[in-house]
């Protein structure tokens, strides 16, 4: 599914802040990467949806060789996988539905064919009511939950969240955990990078940790 | 259903206003020159009908040349009667002659005595064809006097004015989409450094360049078609009151041919908006693919 030899990340002429980080996101497995702030986590994230190409290193995603992937290819792998950003990112001007549909209008669906589903899913995460309501009128949970939705609605083939559940009460995020694994149930790999030790204490995924930029497997999910 | 239709992926952008005042101010203009084109055609049409249907016998006069003059007369008139292809021929009358020069010698009785050449109007038949050469032999072998004018001088002269327009009014119809298309450049770079942010994500999301640069032409396609009708619609509606003065008998502008236009004519103009319309949905969109593969 993901692979990564010897990546290293650099910006500019700075200090490395990404170290011979090797790994492999096995299809289908649910994971955790954990580190202080600083760490690199986002860094990581943002190498693994291909917002950038790292400094070194090779990069394997679907099969492909990023290196030598033409750029031509890259909207449709970048489409496989959904990412809840940190910030969120969601379009001030759009409604909740439309934010959520994003990604399906993205892959050329139409608003007949996926309506039902968006709205199944922002009902799921607790949003039914709130279907044309515009980010900037939904509190800070709500929009984190808007942007989860948006990233699991075409049920991708690689999940990544930048701390998903930081603005949400236990229940939500307890929710919000059973969405993941249940999309994992249905092939999605996750890697969801988090600060709350609760949610690793709720599953027995795989923990790597990154500290000072260089990635340490801490746990092994049980066979 | 909780949306009837999907939103747009780029919002209203307030920093487009002064885009749709210079794109209205230049589909105006494009009408006025593409208006203008279209009068100077039609008039270059009329004068080609009216000159080139009909030709001019004068008989000059000579010193005591008057009965010579008369029998002269009578002999153009009978052999271009006779002439295959013309229509009909009169003798244009002494008073109708002295009208004619009125405007440049005046009306007094200082031209009463001044000789003026006998003219004969010959007008030529629809679609026929008259062999001038053959016809100006005979008339001079008959009347030495006589000369022949098939005003193909002055009809050259007044296409070549009518000409200079059309092509001044097609000039300036291509600087004008030239300066669209800059404006439109210009303001499309502006709208994405300003929505930034929302195509950086849906770059991030896996979007085409093509489903990000539609998402800014349509925008901007709509907009100049807009902008650019109540151009058009404004310089429309000066042609048309400029013609229904005309009709009124009111001259507008003196000197010049009619400036008004017709319904049909009228509906030319409104080509302005559909040609702006492509002209900034092109321009926006090689702008923003240019953008998208110079910035990702």
């Amino acid at each position: 599914m993901l692979r990564f030899e010897n990546v290293g990340m650099r910006f500019g002429g700075g200090p490395e802040i990404l170290r011979d980080v090797t790994f492999l996101l096995e299809a289908g497995s649910f994971n955790f990467l954990t580190g202080a702030s600083g760490a690199g986590k986002t860094t990581l994230l943002r190498l693994m949806y291909l917002a950038e190409p790292p400094t070194r290193g090779l990069i394997t995603l679907f099969g492909c060789d990023l290196a030598t992937t033409p750029p031509s290819q890259f909207p449709a792998l970048r489409r496989r996988i959904g990412v809840v950003f940190q910030d969120f990112r969601l379009l001030d001007h759009l409604s909740a539905f439309d934010n959520v549909a994003l990604p399906l209008r993205l892959a050329g669906k139409r608003l007949d064919h996926y309506a039902h589903d968006v709205e199944e899913l922002l009902d799921w995460v607790g949003l039914g009511a709130k279907l044309e309501a515009k980010p900037p009128t939904l509190s800070g949970g709500e929009q984190q939950r808007v942007a989860i939705a948006r990233a699991v609605v075409a049920r991708p083939d690689l999940l990544l969240a930048d701390e998903p559940t930081g603005n949400v009460d236990p229940d939500i995020a307890q929710r919000l955990v059973r969405l993941f694994e249940e999309l994992n149930r249905l092939g999605t790999t996750v890697l969801i990078a988090t600060h709350d030790r609760s949610l690793l204490e709720r599953t027995q995924a795989r923990e790597m940790r990154l500290v000072d930029g260089r990635l340490i497997e801490m746990r092994t999910p049980r066979p | 259903m909780s949306a009837q239709r999907p939103g747009r992926i780029m919002p209203r952008w307030e920093g487009a206003a002064p885009l749709d005042v210079v794109i209205g101010v230049m589909g105006f203009l494009a009408a006025l020159a593409l208006g203008a084109s279209l009068i100077a055609s039609r008039t270059a049409e009329g004068w080609r009908t009216g000159l080139a249907d009909g030709l001019t016998v004068q008989i000059l006069p000579h010193e005591g040349s008057g009965p010579t003059l008369d029998s002269e007369s009578d002999t153009v008139l009978a052999i271009l009667r006779r002439t295959n292809g013309i229509a009909q021929a009169k003798l244009v009358s002494d008073t109708e002659a002295r009208a004619l020069v009125a405007p440049w010698l005046g009306s007094g009785a200082a031209i009463a005595d001044l000789p003026l050449p006998r003219l004969i109007d010959a007008a030529i038949a629809p679609g026929a064809i008259v062999d001038l050469a053959e016809l100006t032999q005979r008339l001079k072998s008959a009347a030495p006097d006589s000369v022949i004018d098939d005003h193909a001088l002055w009809l050259t002269r007044l296409q070549r004015v009518a000409d200079a327009v059309i092509w001044s009014a097609w000039a300036i119809l291509a600087l004008i989409a030239l300066a669209t298309a800059a404006t439109v450049t210009f303001a499309t770079r502006a709208g994405l450094a300003a929505h930034q942010d929302i195509v950086s994500l849906l770059h991030q999301m896996g979007a085409r360049a093509g489903f990000i640069a539609s998402a800014f032409e349509w925008h901007y396609f709509a907009s100049a078609l807009v902008a650019s009708t109540v151009g058009a619609a404004l310089a429309a509606g000066i042609f048309a009151l400029t013609g229904g003065l005309e009709i009124a008998g009111i001259e507008p502008v003196p000197f010049l041919p009619p400036l008004g236009l017709g319904a049909p004519q009228l509906i030319w103009l409104f080509a302005v908006p559909a040609v702006t319309g492509l002209i900034a949905l092109a321009t926006a969109r090689i702008s923003v693919l240019a953008a998208l593969a110079r910035n990702y």
